[in-house]
């Protein structure tokens, strides 16, 4: 088992690469996606946000490029890279076992 | 991928990536205000709330750098940035390490180079560590020596070795008579030889038994140099037959490149041995022909077990021996290297300890300065701590400042070494085998490296290891208190080191005076020498050499401001050759004595001039006459020595003497034709001993003598022209005889001096080195005060403004420094005797506890440490009170 913190940390990551498996977007889209998708339960600040896409850019399971946003500024694109779908793909495998797995335990006691 | 690698070198400049960050960072917060804005809010509010719910930018960007590849190497670069700021801040710091470790690190890494050759080279055999040098010693001949007869006993009955081997005691000279003509240097060796060492030839194959009987194929080895110059490399040199000493031979093989002769003499061509057994035994007087011999012990045995396994063979081989001179024969087995280094060890040693005791003093040193800018930096860290910094920062910062001085000191000492190494070996005595091959080992840089990295790690480390308190923010600081009482203890263990190396370098000083100094019983000025070895098959028969030495001096007699000139076998004060013990010595009308064999009387072949041509003088009688030369009877001049030894209170010219009857009952009676005075002839440090000269007349007779010794004849010219003309006017004479004949030249001086060669080695070795140790000692007793003196100014100011006077100031930093300087020389006086006890066969005419040396050398370092810490003494009582004051 991870400890607490991987275990967050972990999270925040599937939830990242999950919201780009879909379309490539910027930060603040991924931040705002995610708020919606949850319902506004999670809400992930700045300050947990760009040190984990800079650590998935440097692993190679994202990659940034900068193109215009959609009121026309600036702003850095991250998409999925073939290794990242790749490891989406086990990582959602991991999080149905472990959930599961937590749910059966919950249940039966 | 290299899309990748571009990208981590991206990362890894880094300055572009913090602006990305930035924008990035803005471009959200920009998103934020957008989306507060079409939630309602004024523009203002907008950003307000924004930049609220934003957060800390400054720690976002700095996670966002650590998650970096390139985080550490930047860290890294930042932190030797600072620490080479902080070097420029206090120049007289780094400075001050960089040089003693450049000392330290310089001096121990040339010395250790040169003395690696000679401890810890690696022999070229197999196992080298089994291998020992086994025979007899006596008076005339200190290296071990076999003969025949002892040897084929032993061989046949010894049980500590699983092989012996034999060379022939003196390696001759030989011709290679075909293509380029060149005198070679020829060992014969039996086929055992190589074996036994354990070599394989580079090319085709040793000896067969066969080949080493007499009258078998005539078949020799060469050498890799001699296959390289005159063979081309050329595999078809196998079983080619070359031209040596006028007949043909046929090469079996090839020796390897890195093949030495175990007595380490020259080797271009060897032949086998071929000794006939029962011919060698009954040669040389029934005792058998000189051999050197070799063997390998087994597995387990040591040479002092194998030399106790022989006692019983060699008691028994000893009755051979003449009963005159049997108790001065005595067995000896020693392993090889020592066979080889002969007493240069015991210099290796000397200079190894003194090196160490360098870089001790060196690495207290540098750890003195260390704990000092470590003291003085508490405050710093205090503030660098307050302002977040993590422990693991501040003592990278310390590993850092370390290594960087490390490396800049290793680097200054690697180009030292260099240095030092070439004036090592400008200085050193050809004596010293394998010198010339020296070059700096770079484990050994390595070695010394790490040494200091860990001796500046020890104390670097202490004070960014205590976390620092609050109170240092206030500048008063307790824990430096303690380090400076270790540092003081290291300037104790400095004094005393250097107080051993002032010990050890003066007493070879004042041994090298003494030998420099002593009277040579001769002149050696506007003398040159000429020495000739003449090839065997050339010059075969006593005739054709005495025929070519005495057209040589004719020739050389009438050269422009030619004086005299003499021919004789060897020179003093070197050992002659020859020579034999007191009691062989006949003096007819007299009884054989019983009295044992005695000291050892050496002995020289002379022409008349020689007296003159050395200026030795005759005291008595009138020495040789011209027409001596001539006569059919045989004369000898004794030394004043010899003279009174043999006949005290008579007049011993025209007593008549035999010397070889030992060996040859029919030998020669010669008539004492004169006394001549004491010449030193035992070497420059051995005992000056008695001495006969026998006229080596116009008589092929007096010209028979064998082997290498008999082929070679000195040549003293005495000349008012300067050397070098003479010198090129020998040599052309020579040549006009025999061009094919190499001659030495040196002037008589300079064959003495030469003498002195190895003590003068080790005196400036352990001289220089006692000169680095002082210097270094000096700096970090005058570090260690002025630091002493920085800390307590305060204390000095309250001294002052309470009445104390300048003179009492000065005389309290001075008794400080007075009870440490008194307690590093007590220690090292004691070292020191200890220490020099090891000294005592180096030193000549001086003793090992000489009382004028110990007294000059504690004279000198009291003086010396005294004027170190009269600096910091006078800036002490300079302090103005206010101004100490005022520093609370």
């Amino acid at each position: 088992m991870p400890s607490t913190s991987d275990l967050l940390q972990g999270t925040l990551d599937l939830l990242i690469l999950r919201t780009l498996a879909l379309e490539s977007m910027h930060g603040w889209g991924i931040a705002q996606r995610i708020q919606q998708a949850s319902k506004d339960a999670l809400q992930i600040g700045q300050g947990s946000l760009y040190p984990a896409l800079h650590r998935l850019e440097y692993k190679g399971w994202i990659s940034a490029d900068w193109g215009a946003s959609e009121n026309n500024r600036k702003a850095k694109f991250y998409s999925l890279t073939a290794t990242g779908k790749a490891q989406l793909k086990a990582e959602l495998k991991d999080w149905d076992r472990l959930t599961t797995a937590i749910g059966l335990v919950l249940k039966q006691v | 991928m290299f899309k990748r690698i571009r990208k981590r070198l991206v990362f890894l400049l880094g300055r572009g990536s913090r602006r990305e960050v930035d924008e990035e960072l803005e471009f959200h917060l920009e998103q934020q205000v957008g989306a507060n804005v079409a939630a309602g809010m004024t523009p203002s509010e907008a950003r307000r709330q924004a930049v609220i719910a934003f957060g800390g930018v400054e720690r976002t960007r700095e996670q966002c750098r650590e998650v970096r590849p390139g985080y550490r190497v930047e860290t890294l670069l930042q932190v030797v940035r600072y620490a080479l700021r902080g070097f420029r801040r206090n120049p007289v710091f780094t400075v001050m390490v960089v040089v003693t470790l450049m000392l330290g690190i310089g001096a121990t890494t040339a010395v250790f180079s040169v003395v690696d050759r000679i401890l810890f080279r690696a022999l070229p055999y197999a196992h080298a560590d089994r291998l020992v040098s086994v025979g007899l010693v006596q008076s005339l001949e200190k290296q071990e020596f076999m003969l025949g007869g002892f040897y084929y006993d032993w061989r046949a009955n010894q049980r500590p070795f699983e092989a012996m081997t034999a060379e022939n005691a003196v390696t001759g000279e030989c011709d290679l008579t075909e293509g380029n003509p060149a005198q070679l240097s020829c060992p014969r060796v039996e086929a055992s030889f190589l074996p036994t060492l354990g070599i394989s030839p580079a090319l085709g194959r040793n000896f067969l038994p066969e080949e080493d009987r007499p009258g078998g194929p005539k078949v020799v080895l060469i050498s890799y140099g001699l296959w390289m110059t005159h063979y081309n490399r050329d595999p078809g040199v196998l079983n080619k037959t070359i031209d040596i000493d006028g007949k043909p031979v046929r090469v079996v093989g090839v020796l390897p490149k890195e093949f030495e002769m175990p007595r380490l003499q020259a080797a271009d061509v060897l032949f086998p041995l071929a000794a006939n057994e029962a011919t060698d035994r009954k040669s040389n007087s029934g005792l058998g022909g000189p051999k050197r011999v070799f063997a390998r012990l087994k597995p387990g045995v040591s040479a002092e077990q194998a030399r106790a396994e022989l006692e019983p063979l060699f008691e028994q081989t000893q009755k051979w021996i003449p009963a005159e001179i049997r108790s001065n024969f005595k067995l000896k087995v020693r392993s090889l290297r020592d066979r080889q280094m002969q007493d240069v060890r015991l210099t290796a040693w000397v200079l190894l300890g003194t090196v160490f005791a360098v870089l001790l003093i060196a690495c207290a040193n540098v750890a003195s300065l260390l704990m000092a800018r470590g003291a003085a930096r508490q405050r710093e860290l205090a503030v660098r701590s307050a302002l977040g910094a993590s422990r693991g920062r501040l003592v990278s910062q310390a590993l850092t400042e370390a290594l960087v001085l490390s490396l800049a000191g290793a680097v200054a000492g690697w180009i030292l070494a260099q240095g030092l190494l070439h004036v090592f070996l400008a200085l050193a005595p050809a004596s010293i085998p394998y010198l010339d091959r020296v070059q700096i080992d770079l484990r050994i840089v390595g070695f010394a490296v790490v040494l200091s990295i860990v001796c500046g790690l020890l104390f670097g480390l202490a004070p960014a290891l205590q976390r620092p308190s609050g109170e240092m923010l206030t500048g008063r600081s307790l824990t430096s208190v303690s380090h400076a009482s270790v540092r003081q203890w290291l300037v104790v263990a400095q004094i005393a080191a250097s107080m051993v190396l002032l010990t050890v370098a003066m007493l070879l000083l004042r041994s090298f005076w003494n030998l420099q100094d002593q009277q040579l019983g001769m002149r050696a000025d506007n003398t040159l020498t000429a020495s000739v070895t003449l090839g065997e098959h050339n010059y075969s028969t006593a005739a054709k050499k005495m025929n070519f030495f005495q057209e040589l001096a004719t020739r050389l007699r009438f050269g422009p401001g030619v004086s005299v000139v003499s021919v004789s076998d060897s020179l003093p004060p070197a050992d002659g050759h020859g020579g034999m013990r007191y009691g062989e010595i006949l003096v007819a009308g007299r009884p054989r004595s019983d009295a044992g064999p005695g000291e050892v009387v050496r002995d020289r072949w002379v022409s008349p001039e020689y007296f003159r041509a050395l200026d030795v003088p005759i005291v008595l009688g009138e020495g040789f006459r011209d027409e001596d030369l001539g006569s059919s009877e045989h004369f000898v001049v004794l030394s004043q020595q010899l003279a009174e030894r043999l006949f005290p209170g008579e007049d011993p010219v025209g007593k008549r003497l035999n010397f070889d009857h030992v060996s040859f009952p029919d030998a020669p009676w010669y008539t004492v034709a004169g006394v001549a005075a004491n010449v030193k002839n035992g070497g420059l440090t051995g005992e000056e001993g008695p001495e006969f000269y026998r006229l080596r007349r116009n008589r092929e007779e007096d010209w028979a003598g064998r082997g290498v010794w008999g082929q070679t004849a000195v040549i003293v010219v005495r000349s008012s022209l300067p050397a070098a003309e003479t010198s090129r006017w020998i040599r052309s004479q020579v040549a006009a005889l025999d061009p094919t004949l190499p001659v030495d030249i040196a002037t008589l001086r300079e064959r003495v001096s030469k003498l002195a060669d190895q003590p003068r080695f080790q005196t400036t070795l352990v001289g220089f080195f006692a000169a680095t140790g002082l210097v270094l000692a000096v700096i970090g007793l005058y570090g260690v005060m002025a630091f002493l003196v920085a800390q307590r100014t305060q204390e000095i100011g309250v001294r002052m403004a309470l009445g104390a006077g300048r003179s009492d100031i000065l005389r309290l930093v001075l008794g400080r420094s007075l009870r440490l300087i008194v307690c590093g020389v007590v220690v090292g006086l004691v070292a020191a005797v200890v220490v020099s006890r090891v000294l005592a066969s180096l030193l000549f005419g001086v003793g090992s506890r000489d009382p004028v040396t110990y007294l000059m050398v504690t004279a000198l370092l009291i003086v010396v440490a005294l004027v170190a810490t009269l600096v910091p003494a006078r800036s002490a009582s300079r302090v103005d009170p206010i101004v100490a004051l005022r520093c609370e």
